[in-house]
């Protein structure tokens, strides 16, 4: 094939275009705000985003398979009720954080049952769990914060590893696993199959709901390390936490060019997305001081994307 | 005689490389019925869908009425006076009969706000009673049986004060009854002076309806004959066009010595088909014929997996299979090609090679992961086996004409080395060469060992591959014949319900075959 | 076995059973009928309860969330969805809030009246355009709307709260027309108003066809675009109405009014029976489920749980969604195997 062929047939265009974006915004912001490009300052905000990574993960394979989480962030809330009040019991940090863990599992785990076997659209299940989750969590805790966290635990928060922060390894490891999972494994071509023609899945042996079941459990497990992270991170664990998170991931992976219709989407594009998402919403917050700002951006953003996203499908296809 | 109503010049379209229509050209005059026959994929319904305006032709036009018709526009097509009643009614499954005829047309009220719901319930009552219906009009149209929906879709069409009616095998699941209450209706607005074209594979109706009938074959227009003028041994001769036979005839193999690969016992699916018994031995290929609606996919589906049965048993190669359970149908050595390859077989957007291996890559993995040299070696087998034209094995499946996906569909299930093959429809909307293509498949598979039970609406084919016929009728199977002694007459007369049969009539329910 | 009167007559045969059957199968009765047993229970086990003053309360509080759920249902039966009215309702509050204090731009009552209107309907003009001609998914497009509009509505309030919106306005929210409170009558005319759109009017019935088969909607010449278009519009607009109503019973308008609002709605009109796969369900249910939240919360609060009843109220509407989808569920599996065994 000749090289004008294959740049034809290169089929990762967006994501290029998106990493430009991503070279170009921090070039700009250098310029703008030289303090904020430097090494310290992105490495200390880069301990902020690893909860909105690791949730954008789970949240592409079940993008890509046409699906939808809208309560990773009522399940996070709840695994940090979990492990508040279960530390608060006298249990040693460690048990409380895989208890927590488990509880966003079967949190996801619900989500799933619903989704997959009661059939029900995820739009209205993962609407209905953002609500109950969230209210559960406020109920049992009652608004209160837990802290009061030991040594060993915050250091999994804040801890580095030769420089690195801790959850950075964790969620590098995770994307990386990922990544691959999804661009090689028989698992990941399937994905992208049931995103595509569900029905063809079914009639071809694949079990689409155990599928369905997994993703959705993934996702609320995810939460439940994220609220581990956060809680360690801050020590504190309160039922506030993880608010608007949802809203954040799907921009994320919305812009990182996964399709809402599923069939389309890349790891490399969400990893950019939740990237752009975190530079903007950091970079705006230090520049202006304004929580107020981000919202609007982030909003402006998912709309924007997902127009985007529309018409770069109507080409290809 | 005065300019006839509709006149078709040089139509023609081609799908992706199959020519669907060649140059064909017909007319129809006001006040006549015209019927439209020809076999499964001669081009019929492309016909219909351009005049409907749903479908843009390649070449040619539409005139009608001694106007041009603005090609590819629903609403031209309305607003000349076009209606099309399709196979599978299209309704609002959601909203009752009235309001499934006024969408669109609603009355009002004086006051030009306020819907007139008891007028448009008497009228829909009243052209309802006209096609001999009588039922309550508040079931949501979801609810109603296939035939009803389908005459609330033409009491639409009737509404529509139209004067070209195009009516796609309307009758195959009416009852003699609603039949008769139909042509009724046809034969009044003839006297209006609206023109009927009526599609239908039930010659004695057209016989019984029609002024005129065109026969297409091949995309391409046969010929045109006045009713009166021609016999029904010749209208069948001209939609074939060739004897039948033609298709080079299968050494129809007695199956004494080789064991039973597929038996089926007593299925039943209530509401759709019912005490269901036959087997398949291993080398045979068992046809399976019926008219739309005769629960023939439904059974497939059933044997596969796809949906329950209420009642009755499936044993391959001598084991029990569970109902419902499609992996355990794959595991056991079943595969099915289905009817609708594009919604339920292919993920077109994938390429050739992942769609060959999707039912298979299990086997193709190490790990989890897919080996790109196995993937690789056994794609290009298939593709070279079944004769697939692509560009290469990286080509998208949507990119392939409707023979090679059809090759493609068939390839995903033998890499899998089933001992069952079921196929539905293996052969429709596919050109002529890939046609015989994959007869000489079928031929191949069998006589290395594979049990196939081939639904055809094809009955040359059917004829011509089939060491036995089964045919089925509502719900039931109502004959078998060995091959040797099976004949296209023997086969029609069996799946058309006789005129006064109390048995028949009533459609059980199903799929579209 | 399938007899051929049942077959040809698709089961009327029994008309009176199928009428009733057709009833059962119905939300708004199942829902109805736990709205009564619930005003029955509690009455009797609190009589206080049952008291004009309270019931009168009750309706006032639920009158915000029946007159945007009448928008909202027009938009999931076009098969769409709007979960930004929350935000929606926020923004309004603001723009009131900014547009009428004395502090502040000090308009007269009608402009600010106006204004809302405008800015309500613009806005939900502004999200339908976007989710039908940029052809994108309503989930999200409304997903990005809740989240810019409630920034917008912090950037506008800048972290302060107003608290002297003029008596005239005040009324609005607060006075009453012969003893009905003004938000009540507001919130009946809009569900009559509604009720007669949907079932009376031939763009009500476009609206549900719409939704139920869009293909064949198409088919049948409807504009899908305008129809989708005048639902979030019409949303938009009933959004403004209702924080008219509402915003000015609060003491203090601050940037957080309204969240959690889309949720409530968006749950009062899937449990009252409206699918959201689009084409059936109705202003009826809606205006149940509405009450029947309504209650619960009340409820709550009257068991003496104080702080707690906000709390578990949140949980308690997503029980109820997830209560409601596993109901049509086990009555959709039940009456297909009906419909199987003895319709054709």
């Amino acid at each position: 094939m000749t090289t004008l062929g294959r740049l034809r047939t290169f089929s990762y265009w967006y994501e290029v275009g998106l990493l430009g974006l991503f070279v170009a915004l921090m070039v700009v912001i250098s310029q703008v705000e030289p303090a904020f490009a430097s090494r310290q300052v992105q490495a200390e905000l880069s301990t902020h985003v690893f909860e909105l990574a690791i949730l954008a993960l789970p949240m592409t394979f079940i993008m890509i398979t046409g699906g939808i989480d809208l309560s990773v962030g009522s399940t996070m809330a709840l695994s940090a009720v979990v492990l508040g009040l279960i530390f608060e019991r006298g249990a040693p940090p460690s048990v409380a954080a895989l208890l927590a863990v488990l509880a966003g599992a079967m949190a996801g785990a619900l989500n799933g049952v619903f989704v997959a076997h009661v059939h029900v659209h995820p739009l209205i299940v993962t609407l209905a769990t953002l609500s109950a989750y969230r209210g559960i969590a406020e109920g049992v805790s009652l608004g209160r914060p837990i802290s009061g966290f030991p040594e060993q635990f915050t250091s999994l928060g804040t801890g580095t590893v030769a420089g690195v922060p801790l959850p950075g390894i964790i969620f590098a490891l995770a994307a990386l696993g990922s990544g691959v999972m999804l661009m090689w494994s028989a698992f990941g071509r399937r994905l992208y199959a049931i995103g595509f023609n569900e029905n063809a899945c079914r009639f071809s042996g694949i079990s689409v709901d155990r599928i369905k079941l997994m993703l959705y459990t993934l996702s609320g497990t995810a939460a439940g390390l994220a609220a581990v992270i956060f809680a360690a991170r801050r020590n504190t664990a309160k039922a506030d936490v993880g608010l608007d998170m949802e809203l954040n991931v799907i921009t994320a992976v919305v812009l990182g060019g996964t399709s809402v219709f599923g069939g389309r989407g890349t790891l490399v594009g969400t990893l950019l997305g939740v990237a752009l998402i975190h530079e903007t919403s950091e970079f705006v917050s230090w520049r202006w001081h304004s929580d107020e700002s981000i919202l609007l951006a982030i909003g402006v953003l998912l709309v924007v994307s997902v127009l985007l996203n529309g018409l770069l499908l109507k080409r290809r296809q | 005689m005065s300019d006839p109503y509709l006149q078709v010049a040089g139509i023609s379209k081609a799908f992706g490389g199959v020519q669907a229509l060649v140059d064909v050209s017909l007319d129809v005059r006001a006040g006549e019925v015209h019927a439209l026959c020809g076999e499964n994929g001669a081009g019929k319904s492309t016909l219909i869908k351009i005049l409907g305006g749903s479908c843009l032709p390649d070449h040619g036009h539409v005139r009608v009425g001694g106007q041009a018709l603005p090609p590819g526009s629903v609403l031209a097509s309305e607003a000349a006076g076009i209606a099309v009643i399709h196979q599978e009614a299209v309704a609002f499954p959601d909203l009752n009969a009235v309001d499934n005829i006024f969408v669109g047309r609603e009355l009002r009220r004086a006051g030009g706000l306020w819907l007139d719901r008891r007028r448009m319930r008497l009228e829909a009552a009243a052209l309802l009673a006209r096609l001999g219906e009588e039922f309550d009009l508040r079931t949501p149209a979801g609810d109603l049986p296939l035939a009803r929906r389908q005459m609330v879709a033409i009491a639409r069409a009737l509404l529509q004060d139209c004067r070209l009616l195009i009516l796609d095998e309307p009758t195959s699941s009416l009852s003699s009854r609603e039949t008769q209450a139909l042509f009724r209706i046809i034969r009044q607005l003839k006297d209006k002076g609206v023109s009927t074209i009526y599609v239908s594979h039930r010659l004695e109706e057209v016989f019984e309806l029609a002024d005129r009938v065109t026969v297409l074959r091949d995309g391409r227009k046969v010929a045109t004959r006045s009713v009166g003028e021609i016999s029904r041994a010749e209208l069948i001769r001209l939609m074939v066009g060739r004897d039948v036979g033609g298709i080079a005839a299968r050494p129809k193999s007695p199956p004494e010595g080789r064991p039973i690969m597929l038996e089926i016992q007593g299925l039943t699916r209530a509401g759709v088909f019912e005490k269901v018994s036959f087997s398949v031995h291993a080398g045979e290929v068992v046809g399976m014929a019926g008219l739309v609606g005769a629960g023939r996919s439904d059974v497939a589906q059933a044997i596969f997996g796809v949906d329950r049965w209420d009642e009755g048993r499936v044993l391959v190669a001598g084991k029990a299979l569970s109902p419902g359970d499609i992996r355990a149908a794959l595991r056991a050595g079943v595969a099915l090609v289905p009817e609708d390859r594009q919604q339920l077989g292919l993920v077109l957007p994938m390429s050739v090679s992942v769609n060959l291996t999707l039912a298979i890559l299990q086997s193709l993995c190490r790990l989890g992961f897919p080996s790109a040299r196995r993937e690789q070696t056994l794609a290009s087998r298939l593709v070279a086996e079944l004769g697939v034209r692509t560009a290469s094995l990286r080509a998208p499946a949507w990119a392939l004409s409707g023979g090679n996906q059809q090759k493609l569909l068939l390839g995903k299930w033998l890499a899998l080395s089933p001992k069952v093959l079921l196929l539905d429809e293996p052969t429709r909307g596919v050109d002529v060469r890939a046609k015989e293509e994959v007869h000489q498949l079928i031929r191949q598979l069998a006589d290395q060992g594979m049990a196939t039970l081939l639904i055809s609406s094809d009955l040359p084919e059917l004829l011509a591959l089939s060491d036995r016929i089964i045919v089925m009728r509502a719900g039931r199977i109502v004959g078998e014949l060995a091959g040797s002694e099976a004949t296209q007459e023997k086969v029609m007369s069996l799946a058309i319900p006789a005129e006064d049969d109390p048995a028949t009539g009533a459609r059980v329910g199903g799929s579209a075959t | 076995m399938i007899s051929q009167e049942a077959a040809r007559t698709g089961g009327t045969d029994r008309p009176f059973k199928a009428a009733l059957t057709r009833l059962a199968q119905r939300r708004e009765y199942g829902v109805g009928f736990l709205l009564a047993a619930t005003l029955i229970a509690v009455s009797w086990k609190n009589p206080a309860f049952a008291s004009a003053a309270n019931l009168s309360d009750l309706l006032v509080q639920c009158a915000p969330a029946v007159i945007v759920g009448c928008g909202l249902t027009f938009v999931i039966v076009t098969g769409e969805i709007d979960i930004s009215v929350g935000s929606l309702l926020g923004l309004l509050a603001a723009v009131m809030g900014l547009a009428c204090s004395p502090q502040r731009a000090n308009w007269p009552v009608v402009p600010t009246v106006l204004a809302t209107l405008l800015a309500g309907t613009a806005s939900g003009f502004l999200t339908g355009a976007l989710v039908t001609f940029g052809r994108a998914p309503s989930i999200i497009i409304t997903l990005g709307m809740l989240t810019a509009l409630r920034g917008l509505t912090e950037l506008l309030m800048g972290g302060e709260w107003i608290t002297d919106l003029p008596a005239g306005l005040r009324t609005l929210g607060t006075g009453s027309l012969l003893g009905i409170p003004i938000s009540v009558l507001v919130a009946a005319v809009v569900v009559v108003g509604s009720a007669l759109l949907a079932g009376r009017t031939a763009l009500g019935l476009q609206i549900y066809a719409v939704g139920s088969n869009p293909e064949a909607a198409r088919l049948a010449g409807l504009s899908i675009r305008r129809l989708r278009l005048f639902a979030f519009t019409l949303t938009g607009l009933l959004t403004a109405v209702a924080a008219l109503v509402s915003v000015p019973q609060l003491s203090v308008i601050e940037s957080g009014v309204g969240k959690g609002f889309e949720l409530l709605v968006v749950t009062c009109v899937v449990v009252g029976g409206t699918s959201i796969r689009g084409g059936s369900g109705g202003i009826l249910g809606t205006v149940l489920a509405v009450l029947l939240l309504g209650i619960v919360r009340t409820v709550l609060v009257f068991l003496k749980l104080g702080e707690m009843a906000t709390y578990w109220e949140r949980a308690i509407q997503g029980g109820f969604v997830l209560a409601a989808v596993l109901a049509d569920h086990l009555a959709r599996r039940s009456s297909a195997a009906r419909a199987a065994g003895g319709q054709t």
